[in-house]
Formats: structure tokens, sequence, C-alpha cells
């Protein structure tokens, strides 16, 4: 009997390893979620994001979870008429921003929830030149992106110099991918032609801290939710044992 | 049907803990949904101070300002309007603002005007009575409801009667002066409804 | 105290002469005598009752802020996250509750197939439980869409398009069941009243039913055998019984207090479950002019989703050569002649049918087949026993290549389609539906061993 279990699954298992799906590999995101971290995310995005994008869930006030008053987040992230009651609203028409971009840039509320960390700090790292675009700009993780590469006065300019020389045995394996169309930035050479501001890595982390702040922004509960998490489960630990004993109680006649 | 009716007191004592922990627990669960009743972040957003720019308003006039889905109104009142006050306490049910001050008058406006500056009247615009929104009656001329009328504003629901300091007329069915808000100048031609030195209302 | 107690009970008398109280609690809880033997797949009767109380009251107070407005609901749905004290946990009960209702419901009704539930006296209980499960597929089905964003709307989409691929009907069914063109506002607030009131009201009758009808002929074990043939000759109770209240009352309290945790859990800590409870995809706003790359349905419509996809034009001749070996089958097993002529012209219809109808709409129809044929169960087992137990090695054998084929068929619907997947599929399909339509064959030759006198604890 459990030998005929083994058997089946074991003859229908290897049919299901087949064929995965050719993608870009992402960056994993160095995410941290301390105050000072979160602070500097909000400001990124407040600085860059906002004129275009929106975060219509998201209220000003709310930023106090980052350690910040409500006076602090008035002078120092609301530029335009808002009170700090008020959520993100984007700053841009929708129809504009269809017109300028050829789709209304999304509200980026949830974004984090949608994309996941990595795709972010991977998209936000990847933007190249390339004159063929509207734009100038171009994307790895998301090609012919209407976006153009907003924070490049922080990164610089860079355009994809080559694949990187590979001299290890999964080199034809690689290079077979590569046809396929699968790129993935672990694998091209950027190279700066204009520095901007910040250097590689000060940028990485620029766009790490941002990232976070677009986590947090996608679940501000998420600190509560897991505070009260441990609360309810130690509460229900108890609960457990108790009409575990009660169950044991009047059980034992039976038994 | 079963034949202990002595039970053990072991198992007394479990059924109690058990109801006791589930009981306490049930109802600790039941707090976060009633919270979820409270006033959303919104609602407390949209109830936020209301600042209002009094620049334009002329002696004589009004203003109506929204302030938490309801109507304030600012009057600018003349010189003759305010020498009318004192002499109508005796027409007046609560002239000197005594009743529950708390909830109608801020410290601020325990004065013959009420208000912080005599010049300008901050009262909420809705009736004490059952809630309708008075209308203006600034003329000093005789009314249907007042044969010497000396101005102010009248209920049109059920006949309530205020002076120009929102203080109502005695023998109405309305039983308290209009509400004054907490208030205060942020200059001599901006104010903010709805928060005071003390804070948010 | 003595005096509170006397109070109370005379408050019980009073009730009791204007309303069936304290006889109702009897027949139902205090003297309702249940086997002793119930083991750990009997807790989730129970549990699914949990889950449907933690729906509802989660539910009622979501509604409470959510707006079924195509412009609004998304927004809502984040407006409770965020703007409404506690709203996220609300939000995190409903949404972990709806994809464990499915996990308890699915355990429930293979604890049935284990230890043959629906057999008679039981068969209406079953029907009634299946009627429970088809209302329990429409309102997660329906309440899916409520989130309005790309998930909810594109899955409303394919779903609604299945009945447009019904033949003559189709198209006029679908504009109806949408109240416009394509999905939209109207089919967003349609839904909602779906969801919210008349499925709801719906699944409390069927419950109420279902619990009745079990109450009517006394509760199955995992020993298949009848508690009620052994009765003390005294008090006429049956021997291998025990009431309800208080020993399974307290057992299912217990059982809850796990189940809990477990909840507590995946609420706190995993809400997403990788995906699979909230999917990524669903955080993007519904937009009717770009549809997602992969859309898979929630994870636990993804086994009909595989069988609706393994209906291709090359899977028609499996069926049609199953259609052949049924009506030889039942040919030669069943004399009458009626069932004979019926069996012959059934068979013609289904063959002509199978080269005039496309794949896809016998797609349809086989992916509602899968979910209705449990309706036969009762019907379909011919073993000599109830419980698998005693049962020979045939059902055995059948049920466990069943469980597998259902598996991978969940996996392989939450995938995007390839050849081998679809083969896979198709292997599996064949597999789903053969434990059925060659049941009554192989339960009948099955070599099942003698059933015990009383019941046993294994």
């Amino acid at each position: 009997m459990k030998k005929l279990i083994v058997i089946s699954g074991l003859l229908l298992l290897p049919t299901l390893a087949l064929a995965q799906e050719a993608e870009v590999r992402l960056d994993s995101a160095p995410v941290r979620n301390e105050p000072v971290q979160l602070q500097s995310g909000a400001r990124t995005f407040v600085n860059y994001c906002l004129s275009c994008h929106g975060a219509q869930s998201m209220r000003f006030n709310r930023l106090r979870d980052l350690g910040l008053s409500e006076q602090e987040i008035q002078a120092n992230l609301i530029f335009t008429g808002a009170k700090v009651g008020d959520t993100m609203k984007v700053a841009m028409n929708a129809k504009e921003g269809k017109q300028f971009f050829g789709v209304a840039p999304p509200d980026l509320s949830v974004i984090a929830r949608a994309r996941g960390a990595d795709w972010l700090y991977t998209y936000l790292r990847t933007f190249y030149r390339d004159p063929s675009r509207p734009t100038g700009w171009n994307n790895i993780v998301f090609p012919n992106v209407g976006m153009p590469h907003v924070l490049y006065t922080l990164q610089g300019e860079q355009v994809i110099k080559q694949a990187k020389p590979i001299a290890r045995p999964e080199a034809a394996k690689e290079e077979a991918a590569e046809e396929k169309g699968e790129h993935s930035p672990q694998k091209l050479v950027f190279e700066i032609t204009k520095p901007g501001s910040m250097t590689p890595i000060e940028y990485d982390i620029a766009v790490a801290d941002l990232v976070g702040f677009l986590v947090y922004m996608g679940e501000p509960a998420a600190a509560e939710r897991h505070t009260v998490g441990y609360f309810v489960l130690f509460a229900l630990f108890i609960l457990s044992l108790v009409f575990f004993a009660l169950k044991q109680q009047f059980w034992k006649d039976v038994h | 049907m079963s034949d202990d009716k002595k039970m053990n007191p072991g198992r007394r004592n479990l059924i109690v803990l058990a109801a006791a922990t589930g009981g306490a627990a049930g109802l600790t669960t039941a707090v976060p949904f009633a919270l979820s009743m409270e006033p959303s972040e919104a609602a407390k957003a949209a109830g936020a101070p209301v600042e209002a720019d009094i620049s334009q308003l002329q002696p004589g006039q009004k203003m109506t300002v929204a302030w938490r889905g309801q109507p304030v109104w600012i009057v600018r009142r003349t010189p003759e309007m305010l020498a009318e006050l004192p002499k109508l306490d005796d027409q007046l049910a609560d002239p000197k603002s005594l009743r529950d001050p708390d909830t109608f008058t801020p410290p601020y406006a325990r004065n013959e005007n009420r208000s912080i500056k005599p010049e300008y009247l901050v009262v909420v615009g809705i009736c004490t009575h059952l809630g309708c929104s008075p209308v203006d009656e600034f003329a000093v001329q005789p009314e249907p409801f007042d044969p010497s009328w000396q101005g102010g504003f009248y209920c049109p629901c059920h006949g309530s009667t205020y002076d120009l300091a929102g203080r109502v007329y005695r023998n109405k069915p309305a039983p308290d002066n209009l509400k004054v808000p907490k208030y205060m100048f942020l200059s001599d031609t901006r104010i903010v409804i709805g928060k005071d030195e003390k804070g948010e209302a | 105290m003595s005096r509170i107690i006397s109070g109370l009970t005379a408050l019980q008398g009073w009730i009791d002469a204007r309303f069936p109280f304290t006889s109702q609690w009897k027949a139902h809880a205090s003297e309702y005598y249940a086997p002793k033997n119930f083991n750990f797949w009997y807790y989730f009767g129970a549990l699914s009752g949990l889950v449907l109380v933690n729906q509802l009251v989660t539910g009622i107070f979501l509604t409470m802020h959510y707006k079924p407005d195509a412009l609004l609901a998304f927004a809502s749905v984040e407006y409770i996250m965020r703007d409404v004290p506690w709203g996220w946990l609300i939000r995190y009960m409903h949404s972990t509750g709806a994809s464990l209702f499915f996990v308890c419901i699915y355990l429930h009704m293979f604890r049935g197939l284990l230890y043959g539930s629906y057999r008679k006296p039981r068969e209406l209980v079953w029907i009634l439980g299946m009627a429970i499960f088809l209302c329990l597929m429409g309102e997660a089905f329906f309440g899916y869409l409520l989130p309005w964003g790309q998930m909810s709307y594109w899955g409303a989409q394919v779903i609604i398009n299945l009945f447009d691929a019904l033949p003559i009907i189709g198209h006029d069914l679908s504009i109806w069941i949408r109240g416009d063109y394509v999905v939209s506002d109207a089919t967003l607030n349609r839904f909602f009243a779906f969801h919210v009131i008349a499925i709801p009201l719906l699944l409390l009758g069927l419950v109420s039913a279902h619990i009745l009808a079990l109450h009517e002929v006394g509760s199955n074990n995992p020993d298949g055998i009848e508690i009620k043939k052994n009765k003390d000759p005294v008090t006429h109770l049956p021997l291998d019984g025990i009431p309800f209240h208080p020993y399974y009352t307290v057992k299912d309290s217990f059982g809850a207090m796990v189940f809990l945790l477990i909840f507590a859990i995946i609420v706190f800590f995993g809400p997403e479950m990788g995906g699979y409870f909230l999917e990524a995809n669903n955080f993007v706003p519904a937009d009717s002019l770009k549809t997602p790359p992969e859309i898979s349905p929630v994870w636990y419509f993804t086994p009909y989703y595989s069988i609706l996809r393994s209906i291709t034009t090359d899977y028609m001749w499996i069926i049609r050569a199953a259609v052949l070996v049924m009506a030889i089958a039942i040919f030669w097993s069943v004399k009458t002649n009626w069932i004979r002529w019926g069996t012959l012209g059934i068979a013609i219809v289904l063959a002509l049918l199978s080269w005039v109808l496309d794949p896809k709409v016998w797609g349809v129809g086989l992916m509602g087949t899968s979910t209705m044929i449990f309706f036969l169960m009762p019907w379909l087992d011919r073993s000599a026993v109830k419980s698998i137990r005693y049962k020979g090695p045939n059902y055995k054998f059948a049920i466990t290549v069943w469980v597998i084929a259902f598996l991978i068929l969940g996996y392989l619907g939450t995938k995007p389609v390839s050849d081998v997947r679809t083969l896979v599929g198709q292997f599996c399909t064949t597999l789903y539906f053969a434990f059925f339509f060659a049941m009554p064959w192989y339960t009948r030759a099955d070599k099942c061993k003698p059933e015990p006198e009383r019941v046993t604890w294994k």
C-alpha cells in the first residue's frame, strides 16, 4: 500500500520539474527597517517620485511611524499645500500623464506588494541610456518602460557595455539562455558615462532605503501586526493547554 | 443521563478555568472589532482644523466656513451691534453664558461679546434645539416673531431666536446659546477654527 | 445563589412552555449520541462551522467600510488596511479564513470518502453537503472580485466567459450575468449583493439542513458500522455512543484552539502565504485593457482549472474512448432493457457532441462535472462495507491514485501552460474521472474484510 503511494508519486514527480520560465534574475534588496533608513527613503520618495506618481492610500501623518512629528513631516516632506492629515495625492493629471508617458504613472501605495522589493531594487538600478526610446532611457527589468530615469542626477548616466566575460563550465548553458533573450543584471557590465552626485555604493544604499520605504508604505501596519501576533500566539498557546486538560478530564471516562 | 450529580472538584475547576480564559479571549477579540467602528483616520483628517481668511469681511457682514461638516459663522459686528448687546440681557435665557460652559463657551469667550476680539463673533451656526441652521436677521426692525427685534438670528424650524453674540432668547425651544468652537487668531486676517492654544477640538 | 438558580430554572420553564428550547438542546447536544471513536478527520466539520462564523463576523465589519464601486473599491480596501482602526486585522482574518475554509472543507469531504459517510442512510446529508460546497465555491468566486485587483477582474472575466462557451444561450447568458458587455461596475455591485447577502443566507439554511439531516440518522464513524445496532437493553442508548455535549463540545473546543493557533500564525506572520492566499498581482488595480501575463485562479480552484485546460482537440479521443468503454461496461453489467437503451442513446449523443461541440465547451462541461460528480458517490460505491478500514485493495489503490492526481492537478493549475504540463494534466484528468466512473465495478469486485461488531480505536 505504502509502496504504491511512493512509486506512483515518484513516477509522476519528475515531470513537474520541467520548463522553468526564462526571466531576469533579480538582485536581492538589502532593505533595513531602521527609522533613519526609512526616513531617508521617505525623503527620496517625496522629492523624486511624488510629482508624477501618487500614493493615494498613504496619509502624510502616518509617517509618524518613522519617528517623525507632524511638524517635521509638514516642514520637510510636504511641498504642496497639503495638510499633514491629507493623503499623498498625485500632482500630475492622469490624462496628461498618459499623454506624456504613454500610460498614466501608477499609484505607488502598494507597489511593493505587487512587484516585490527585489524587483523594485533591481529596476531602479538598471536604467541605461537608449537613444531609440522617446525618453532616452530603457530598463533591464522593465524593457521599454515609459518612465525616464528620474534618479539619474544621483546615479549618473550608464550604458550597457557588454556581457561579463565568462570563464566557467556553465558558459555554454548561459550563452544559450542569453540567446533566449534572458539578460540578468548579474551578467551585464554597465559603464557610467556621466557620473551622478553619488558613488555606486551610495546610490545602491539610497535605492535600498527608498525600496525599504516603499515596502513600509505597502503595509504600514506590518510592525504592529507582528507585535500583536506574539501576544495572540502566546495567549492561544495557553488556551490550547487549558482546553487540552479539559478535554482529557472528560474523556477519561470514555477510554 | 449522567449519574454523577456530584462533579469531582478537579473537573469543575477546569471548566471554570476554561470558561474564564476562553471568555477573556473572546472579549479581547471583540475589542478590535468594536474599535474599528470608531472614526477612521479619514474621518479624523476631515475633522481637522480649518483656516478662514477674514480680510475681506466688512462690518455688519457674515461669512460661513465648513468645519466638521457644520457651518461656522464669522460675523464682523459694528459698534452699534456691540453697544446693543448688554441691553438685551433680561430678555435672554443665559446672558452670562453660565450654562454648561465647557461645551458651549470656551474660556476666552466667557465675556459679554462671547468672543476673543469684540469685533468678530465666531459661532457654530447650528440651533441648540434640534439642529437646524438659523437664518440671518441682522436688520433692526419689527419682526413677526419679535416686534422689538434688535437684530440676530432666527431659527425657522421651531422659532428660537439668538442675539448677535449667539445668546438664546428666553421662552424659546432652544435651551442653550450657540456654541463657540475652539478658535484662535493666527494673524489679524486669519482665524483657525477647531484649534486653540490648548490644542485641537 | 440558590435563588438565582431557581430563578433561572423558572425562566427555563417559562421558555420551554413556549419554545422547544430544552427539548432541542437535548436532541442535538446533551442527548445526541455520537460514536465514541471519532478521530482527527472528524474535527473539520465543526472547524468549518467556526470558519463560517469568522467569515460572517469579519465580513460584516468589512462591509461597514468597503465601497462596492469600480472607481472606489480598490482604494477602500487599502483604506480598511490603513485608516480604519484594526482594519488590517479584520481584512487578514477574512482573507485567511477564506482559504482555510477550503482546507477544512476539503479535509471534511475527504473524511466522507474515507469512511463512506455518504452511504445509505446518509445520502441526503452528503447531497446537502455537496450543495454547500457548490455555494461555497460561488461565494469565494463572487468575493474574489470585490477587491477589484487585476486577478479579481481577469479571473471573473475568464470564469464568466465559461458561460459564454455554452452553445446557443451562452452569449446572452454571460451578458445577463455581467449586467454589461464586459466585467464592469454593474458586475461588481451585483457580485457584492450575492457575496454579502444571497449566498450567506443560502449557506446558513443549507448548513442547518445538513446538520438536521445528520442528526436524523446519526453520525457515521471511522469503522463505518452503525452504532444504533448495539443498544443497551435497559437505557436503549447506543453502547458505542457518547452524548455530543459535553464530550464533543469539549473536544471540538480544544480542536478549535489548535486551529486558531495555526490561523493566527498565518494572519499575523504570513497572511500572503507566499502569494497563494493574497496574490501579488491583485495589489495592482483592475485594468480592463491589460491582461496580466499569467492568470491562475486562487489555489483552491486550481485542480478544476487544470482539468479545464486539459481538454484539447487531442483529448477528445480519450473522451470518445471513455464513452465507448463505459457503454460496453454498462451493457455487460446491467441486464435491464431501458437502462441499456438509455445508455446507447446517451453514448451516441455524446459521441456526436464530441464532434459538434468545441473542446472548449467540453472543457467547461468536464470542469463542471469534476465538481458535481461527488454528488453521485452514494450510488457509485458498491462496496460491501462503508469504511476504507475494511475495504479491499481496489478502493485503497484507487483513492491513493486519485489523491495524487488531485494534488498534481492542483499544482499544475498554478503554473502556465506547457506541452509537458498539458500531457501530465491530461493523464491526471483521466485518472481523476476514472476514480468515479469505474467505481461501481472495482468496488463491487473488491475483497472486503469483515466489519467488527463494535467500534474500534485505531
